[in-house]
């Protein structure tokens, strides 16, 4: 028997307690400075699962996320990022402290990058909370380990993300709700 | 300078206010890289007084 993709996804809550359950999957366009995602939290899910894979970028850049759709936030976002280079084992730590977005929680590449981020609670009036990796392979190629947390109860729908310079092109923004029970 | 965003699956060119919104972004991001280049030129000037690279330093730390 054949079943539709709503169906699977329908099957997967009954027979096992906890799964990932793909929102959406948006392809990049070719050479745009930020990506809006607005349909992608809800009152489902508590929690997501955002994976950004497979695109490429003008330069090799960091990058910041922010949440919401429109123009970027005035303040509120807290951060500890740790970022390490291939080649050493120098750990660097750098922080934002009541920024405006979450910068350096991701970097661009002009090879390949690759970046997972979770995000808690972003539809709940309750602060949001993220934890990111991000591993890329360019000239400086490294990996950044974050976690911080929006000091915000706005229950939000969107997000949003850019390179601190540059473009992206192409690869895919897969949303993921993790189920509740 | 015009920019190009992405909303969802449309792509077009950022207004005047999306694209201010853009380069403010860019420079806090910048200001951060700048402070960031500013706290490893420290470390490193530490370290040649010292003599030693980073991960010479680094396995001293434990």
């Amino acid at each position: 028997m054949a079943y539709t993709s709503s169906q699977i996804v329908q099957a997967v809550p009954t027979g096992i307690n906890s799964a990932l359950v793909l929102i959406s999957s948006t392809t990049i366009g070719t050479t745009v400075s930020s990506v809006a995602i607005s349909n992608a939290f809800s009152s489902t899910y508590d929690n997501y699962k955002i994976i950004v894979s497979g695109g490429i970028s003008s330069a090799s850049n960091a990058g910041f996320i922010y949440m919401g759709t429109g123009a970027l936030p005035a303040s509120g976002y807290y951060r500890f990022t740790f970022s390490g280079v291939y080649s050493g084992t120098t750990v660097t730590g750098f922080n934002s402290s009541n920024g405006a977005a979450w910068g350096g929680t991701f970097q661009t590449s002009t090879d390949s990058s690759h970046t997972s981020f979770e995000l808690f609670s972003p539809n709940l009036a309750k602060n949001t909370h993220i934890i990111s990796t991000c591993a890329r392979s360019a000239t400086t190629a490294n990996a950044l380990f974050t976690g911080g947390y929006l000091a915000d109860t706005t229950q939000y729908t969107g997000f949003t993300f850019a390179p601190d310079a540059g473009t992206l092109t192409g690869g895919t923004v897969r949303v993921y709700g993790y189920t509740n029970s | 300078m015009t920019y190009k965003i992405q909303i969802d699956d449309l792509v077009r060119d950022a207004t005047a206010e999306e694209a201010a919104a853009i380069e403010a972004g860019q420079a806090e991001a910048q200001a951060q890289a700048d402070a960031l280049a500013l706290k490893q030129a420290a470390r490193q000037a530490v370290l040649d007084k010292l003599g030693l690279t980073a991960d010479e330093a680094q396995a001293l730390l434990g």
